[in-house]
Parts: structure tokens; C-alpha cells; sequence
């Protein structure tokens, strides 16, 4: 693409948003919908300054980031250790596959009640959920990264002497990163979804609080603002993982492919 | 299943563990884990009120299909409210998405307007949605199946974009050269080698709408998958619950597999294409 073209693009782009916030507030300041059930951006603005203290939004972020966070770390641990042992002992993985493959089905969202009941309304049953969230992709695309290895990459590392542990943490774990990381971003998504709903359905702190408890005071702007925060929260750590984590630390993969 | 198992390392070709084939070490396995999972709970070392006996889940099983939970509301009913719900949410997601996604992805200009909004549209959590959903849309039906069809419109549409923006430039200079009109090269042309993105994208969306459906119903209603599995939490039925999951996951299998039949069926030629150039 030429370069106009690109800036022209650019351009394009913001006036879209745009486009899209003058309509929403000419609704509103027209009163087309009833403003009180559907505000404006300019109301969800002086609501986010006004009505929702910065310090009571940055606890309820910072507990729900911290909920995810530990939910996403056990899940990735175990995820990529049993991926590994699976793609690397394959007959003991056919058995330990088993089990895993037959809960797989069963989507994070739907444990919410059993965990509740096992583990109750606490921290732990939320932590179990966002687990499981992260859990499973990981696993999967661990386990198919370790199967589906260029058998030239594990046959060149054994002509030069590697093989036992060594062949393993040097040259099979490393060429499964890529498939790693592509787990470890849907699965990032997923947990941040699990966690919304499992506050939602029993919570009294974080952001998923926030708007369940908004609504039952009927402060819509409250909600608007709180799913907007939500999304952005979301689209920074995506960001993040994909940008700094995966980018940096796998360049090497994707100068080759 | 197929598995890449040609591999160097491990000199495990022969697909036999312990002498035996195996599928029959997995039947095995499963067998020998709900065989302790019983004896444990005999043994009262696991707590019949969190882990409910295999055998009382199985006797639970009959009474969902039978009797019901709540009583008179059987297992089908349940499943019959949920398939109504994703399916009416869905069908309006895909009739949107899917001539919006086409349009975007043919026009530049829209495709970089619509960007930034689809980007930020796609990382909102869908369930966060659930209470701006009940406030406007009260918490009856509307509500739960726009929120189905926001669940899986997103993903529908960007693979429509992905689809209509990846046509092949020679296809459509092809069918330029051979003369055809607009609508002929949209109808005859674009949309055909968009369709398996299409599809691919309804059936990430019908994922994303099983998902959203288990929590939506989890809020005021007993009729549904999810309603089933929270009734049962609110009083402690650890075996319905667990009932309930079994029924949830087997349910989406079923989802996932009949697609992927349908695929097969309607886009041959999304699968064999190498075979069909000669």
C-alpha cells in the first residue's frame, strides 16, 4: 500500500469511532430513546469522573486482574506441564488424555455451580473457574505443538548428541513455544470472560461486581462505563502478551516462518 | 484420530501400550478411575455431598430424563429451550454478520473505518453485557438471545471480513477477463470462496453462543441447560449439577461434530481443493 493510501486509512479509521460516538450522542441529546435508559457518551464521561471514585474503580480492577492473573497462572503451569509430559511420554499421555479429553467439552462457564458448591462462594471457586478457562486451550495447543514438531528439528539435535532431558528442554520445548503462546493468548481471553461471569454470579469486589451491582441501582451509565473499562482492560493485556510477551521472546520464530 | 506420531524420539510406533490396543487402555482408563471414584465415596473418603457416587449420578441421569429437575421440567425440555435460544440468536447473527462482513471486507474504506470499533467490539466480554442486556431488554427471552447473537455475530463477521478480503485477485481477474457482470462476479465468484471462512466463522460463533448461553440462563429462568445446573447449585444437588455438566458437554460434541459433517456436506470444496486442481 502506498503511503497516502496508509494515512488516508488512518484517517478512515478514527472518523469511523467518531461517526459512530456523534450518532450515540445525537440519540441521546435528541431524547430518540429515553436518555435515563440509554445515556450518552458525554454522560457515561461525567459519570466515570464524577460518580465512580478512581480509587474504588482501581480496587475492583485490581482485584479482578488479580483473580485472573492467579487462575491464568495455575492453569498455563499445569497446562503446559501436562501438554509436555503428554506429547513427550505418548503412551502415558494416551492415558492422562482420557480424562482430560472427556471434561474438555464442557465449557469453563459451565463448572460455575459445582465449583460454588465444592468450593463455595469464595475466592477459590472463582480461581477454579478462571483455571479452567486458561486450562484448556493451553493444553490442547501445548500437546499439539509437541506432536506435530519437525521431526528434522529433533533428528538434527540427535545426530549432534542431544537426547534424554537435554532434547527435551532445549530443542523440543523451545520449537512448541509458538503453539504455547497461541494457547496462552486464547486462553488469556477466555479467563478474562470467566471471571466477568463468575462475578457476575456471586462477587461482592471487582469489576464484574461493579456493573452487576450498578444494575441493581439502575445506574446505567455505571454499567456502560464498567463494560467499557472492561473491554479496554482486555484489549491492553491482549496487547501485552501478544506485543511484548510473544513478539520479543519469539522473534526468532517469526523471522523463519 | 490421527496423530503425527512418526517421530524419532520416541521408538513408540506400534500404538500398543501395555500389550493391549489403544483404545482399550483409554476405555480402560476411564473405567478404572470411575471404579475409585465409586470406591472412595463407599468408603466415605470423598464427601457424598460434593462427589456424588458414579453409580447415584447414572440413577440421577434416569430421574432427569424421566422425572425432571425441577419436577415435570425433564432433561428435553431443558435441551429444547437451549437449542430455540442459541438457534434464534444465532440465525440473527449470522443474517447480519454475514452480508455486513462481506461488504466490509470488499471495501477498503469501510474496512478501515469499521476496524478500530470491531477490534474494541470483539475484546468486550460478552456476559459483561448481561446486565446492560436485562436493564433494557428485561430479563425474559430478548435478552438472552440478543446476547447469544452479540456472542457469536463478532465472530461471524470477522471471518466474513477475513474471507471476502482473502478472494484470490486471479479468481476475480479470471471471471473479469471471461466478462462477467458485477452481480455474477459477486454471486459466482466472491461468495462462493468466501463461504468456507463463513462457515468456519459460524462455527467458531455457534461455540461462543454454547458458552454464552450456559451463563446467561444461569440468571431468572428454570427452563435450559444452564438454568438446570444453577437450580441445582442453589440447592446443593451436587449430582444434578454434575448430571447437568455431562448433558452440557455432550451436547456440545454433538454441536461440533454434526458441523463438521455439514461442512463436509455443503463446502466440498473448502476440503479437497488440491484434489479438485489438477
Amino acid at each position: 500500500m502506498n503511503h497516502s493510501g496508509f494515512t488516508k486509512g488512518l484517517w478512515a479509521s478514527w472518523l469511523g469511532f467518531i461517526i459512530l460516538l456523534v450518532i450515540w450522542q445525537c440519540i441521546a441529546t435528541f431524547k430518540l430513546i429515553n436518555p435515563a435508559v440509554f445515556p450518552g457518551p458525554l454522560s457515561i464521561v461525567h459519570t466515570a469522573i464524577f460518580d465512580v471514585p478512581g480509587g474504588r474503580l482501581l480496587q475492583h480492577i485490581g482485584i479482578s486482574l488479580f483473580r485472573v492473573a492467579l487462575g491464568f497462572l495455575f492453569g498455563l503451569g499445569a497446562g503446559v506441564v501436562l501438554g509436555v509430559t503428554c506429547g513427550w511420554y505418548l503412551k502415558l499421555g494416551s492415558i492422562l488424555r482420557t480424562p482430560i479429553e472427556l471434561i474438555r467439552p464442557i465449557p469453563p462457564l459451565a463448572w460455575i455451580p459445582i465449583a460454588i458448591i465444592w468450593l463455595g462462594l469464595g475466592e477459590p471457586s472463582k480461581v477454579l473457574i478462571i483455571f479452567l478457562g486458561a486450562f484448556f486451550p493451553v493444553f490442547t495447543n501445548t500437546y499439539k505443538g509437541m506432536v506435530t514438531i519437525d521431526p528434522l528439528v529433533v533428528r538434527a539435535a540427535q545426530t549432534l548428541g542431544l537426547g534424554g532431558t537435554k532434547l527435551l528442554l532445549r530443542v523440543v520445548v523451545p520449537a512448541t513455544l509458538p503453539d504455547i503462546a497461541t494457547g496462552m493468548r486464547i486462553g488469556w481471553s477466555y479467563c478474562f470472560g470467566c471471571m466477568v461471569a463468575a462475578e457476575l454470579i456471586a462477587a461482592n469486589s471487582g469489576l464484574g461486581y461493579l456493573i452487576m451491582n450498578a444494575r441493581q441501582v439502575g445506574e446505567i451509565s455505571i454499567i456502560i462505563y464498567g463494560v467499557i473499562i472492561i473491554g479496554v482492560i482486555n484489549l491492553i493485556t491482549d496487547f501485552i502478551i501478544q506485543e511484548v510477551l510473544i513478539k520479543r521472546k519469539l522473534k526468532w520464530q517469526y523471522i523463519t516462518t | 484420530m490421527k496423530r503425527s506420531t512418526k517421530r524419532s524420539v520416541d521408538q513408540q510406533k506400534s500404538g500398543r501400550i501395555l500389550g493391549m490396543p489403544e483404545q482399550a487402555v483409554k476405555i480402560a482408563t476411564v473405567v478404572v478411575l470411575i471404579g475409585i471414584w465409586e470406591m472412595l465415596s463407599q468408603a466415605g473418603i470423598l464427601n457424598p455431598l460434593h462427589f456424588p457416587r458414579p453409580s447415584k449420578l447414572i440413577a440421577t441421569f434416569w430421574e432427569l430424563v424421566t422425572v425432571g429437575y425441577p419436577t415435570g421440567i425433564t432433561v428435553w425440555v431443558h435441551i429444547k429451550a437451549t437449542v430455540v435460544r442459541i438457534l434464534q440468536g444465532y440465525a440473527l447473527a449470522a443474517v447480519v454478520a454475514i452480508p455486513m462482513g462481506l461488504a466490509i471486507g470488499r471495501s477498503h474504506l469501510l474496512l478501515r473505518a469499521t476496524n478500530p470499533i470491531i477490534t474494541f467490539a470483539r475484546s468486550i466480554a460478552v456476559i459483561s453485557l448481561l446486565p446492560l442486556a436485562i436493564v433494557w431488554f428485561g430479563v425474559g427471552e430478548l435478552s438472552r438471545i440478543l446476547l447469544i447473537a452479540w456472542g457469536c455475530f463478532w465472530a461471524i463477521l470477522t471471518n466474513t471480513v477475513q474471507g471476502a478480503r482473502q478472494v484470490d485477485v486471479n479468481y476475480i481477474n479470471a471471471a473479469r477477463m471471461l466478462s462477467t457482470s458485477k452481480t455474477q462476479l459477486f454471486f459466482r465468484v466472491i461468495l462462493p470462496a468466501t463461504l468456507p471462512r463463513i462457515f468456519a466463522g459460524m462455527k467458531i460463533g455457534l461455540g461462543v453462543g454454547f458458552m454464552v448461553i450456559i451463563a446467561v440462563e444461569m440468571v431468572g429462568t428454570i427452563k435450559g441447560l444452564g438454568a438446570l445446573i444453577q437450580q441445582a447449585r442453589f440447592y446443593y444437588s451436587s449430582h444434578i449439577a454434575i448430571d447437568g455438566m455431562i448433558f452440557i458437554g455432550i451436547f456440545g460434541l454433538l454441536i461440533s461434530f454434526t458441523l463438521d459433517r455439514l461442512e463436509r456436506i455443503i463446502l466440498p470444496w473448502a476440503v479437497g481443493l488440491e484434489e479438485v486442481e489438477r
